[in-house]
Formats: C-alpha cells, sequence, structure tokens
C-alpha cells in the first residue's frame, strides 16, 4: 500500500515563504547542495548525486520523521529548511525534540542577516504551533559562524568534540530573538 | 557635523573600527567586525543618527556603507 504524503504546511513571517520542497526544486537544491560553500559546512561533504536527490525526494515525500521546505524571499528561491525527529519513533507533528537543518544556496544572501528568517519562521513553527519542546544542532568544530549563528537564536552548547552539540529551549529562544525579530517584521516606511 | 561624517561616526561606533576603515567599498561580512551582531547594532544606530525607521527589505539591503547611503537617500538623508 502507498504511504500518505506528508503534509508540509507553508510558512510565512519575517519575509520569508518557506514552501514544501516539489520534484521541480531538485535540480536547484542539488546544486546548492553541491556549491562548495554548503557542501563544506555540511556534517557530510560527499556530492549528492541526481539518482540519489531523486531517492532522497521518494522517500521524503512520505516519511513523516522530517518536513523539508523552499526558502522564498521576494518570490525568488534561497535556500532549504528542513526538521527531523531525533528519536525514530517520533514524528515531526509528535516529537518533544527536533534537529533542524538550513542552508542558504543563494550566493547574494549568503551571510546575509536575512538567513535568520527562515530559522525564526520555522522555530515559531515548531515551538508555537508544534509544541516542540527541544531544538536540537550539530555543528563542526571548526564552523565559527554556524556557531554564532545558533547562538544569536538562544542556543546553549551541550558537548564539545569533533561536532559542537547545541540545544535550544523555547524560552531562551525567545528571550535571544526580540532584537532579530523586531528587525526582520517591519513592512513600514520611514518615520 | 554633516551627514557624511555622522554616517561615519556612527560607522565606527557600530562597529568598533577606524575611522579610516570607512569607505563606500566596506562591505557587510568582508571583515569581523561587521557581522550579523554588528550589523543589528548598526542598524539600531543609523536609525537613532538620522531619525529614521528602516524597513526589513532596506536593513537586509544594507550591505555596504555605499549602499547604507543609497537607502538613507530614500529617507530623505542626504549627502
Amino acid at each position: 500500500m502507498m504511504k500518505p504524503m506528508v503534509n508540509v504546511p507553508v510558512i510565512e513571517n519575517y519575509q520569508v515563504r518557506l514552501r514544501p520542497i516539489t520534484a521541480q526544486d531538485l535540480e536547484l537544491l542539488r546544486q546548492w547542495r553541491n556549491s562548495d560553500f554548503v557542501r563544506e559546512k555540511m556534517l557530510s561533504t560527499a556530492l549528492i548525486s541526481e539518482e540519489q536527490q531523486q531517492a532522497w525526494f521518494k522517500k521524503m515525500v512520505t516519511d513523516t520523521s522530517q518536513m523539508h521546505w523552499l526558502i522564498e524571499y521576494r518570490d525568488t528561491p534561497i535556500g532549504a529548511v528542513n526538521v527531523k525527529v531525533t528519536r525514530r519513533c517520533d514524528t515531526v507533528v509528535t516529537a518533544q525534540t527536533l534537529e533542524p537543518g538550513l542552508y542558504i544556496g543563494e550566493p547574494n544572501y549568503q551571510g546575509n542577516i536575512v538567513a535568520f528568517a527562515p530559522s525564526l519562521a520555522l522555530y515559531d513553527y515548531c515551538f508555537f504551533v508544534l509544541g516542540t519542546k527541544t531544538l536540537h544542532a550539530a555543528v563542526k568544530r571548526d564552523n565559527q559562524a554556524a556557531l554564532k549563528y545558533n547562538q544569536q537564536l538562544g542556543y546553549e552548547i551541550d558537548s564539545r568534540g569533533e561536532f559542537i552539540t547545541l540545544r535550544l529551549q523555547k524560552a531562551s529562544y525567545e528571550r535571544q530573538t526580540v532584537t532579530l525579530k523586531s528587525l526582520l517584521s517591519r513592512t513600514g516606511k520611514a518615520k | 557635523m554633516n551627514n557624511q561624517q555622522k554616517l561615519t561616526q556612527t560607522f565606527v561606533q557600530a562597529l568598533g573600527i577606524a575611522e579610516e576603515q570607512v569607505s563606500d567599498g566596506l562591505t557587510y561580512n568582508t571583515i569581523k567586525q561587521w557581522d550579523s551582531t554588528a550589523h543589528m547594532i548598526l542598524i539600531a544606530e543609523l536609525e537613532d543618527a538620522f531619525d529614521v525607521m528602516l524597513d526589513t527589505d532596506d536593513i537586509i539591503d544594507m550591505s555596504s556603507v555605499a549602499k547604507a547611503k543609497e537607502i538613507l537617500a530614500r529617507y530623505d538623508v542626504q549627502f
């Protein structure tokens, strides 16, 4: 029997739109994922083939343990974001703990403050809609930019080894992101 | 103090850099002092110095000193 498709919602906030990934997005995602800028920061640095990408997509659309979105800013794709469960028996909707992932593939926005917007939109969804208790992250020890990025979102370091693992809880997230949220939610013009 | 001097001083204060480093070509994320944390401070100080409130697209677009001048000009700040 065919598994049902996972219902991944569209999330719009902080000037970005997160929409479910479709088959038409796969080649763009593969190009981004295989670019040096993105790949060298990933825990797995292997190049992704077209076949691997197709197989990943086929599995992903019916897999309740993960959700993936394309990030759009000003109606243009700029990157991808996802959440996954940390325990096999969970689903994204019911899990107490989730592990988010993000990359900005569009070079014009890499390192830009807009890179915080998809995380804010996604974390709001996790903490305030799904009721997630904790978010986990792991970054390479030498990836200081990712470490700082996560700390600005309120993550605290759990352990240091080959990878640095971090943990984020709702209260810390809310406390730490007040300024970021205010800067990324404005729509009005000058005083 | 004219607006150019005010702009330079704001970058100096917000990023903690020398006045000589502030030129039109200075770009976000190309010096360690101008990272995302400093960018937030910079935005707050520019708003304070020029009495404007920037919208989010302008905060995202403010990727260099030259771009800051271009954006502030849209808020009636003349250079």
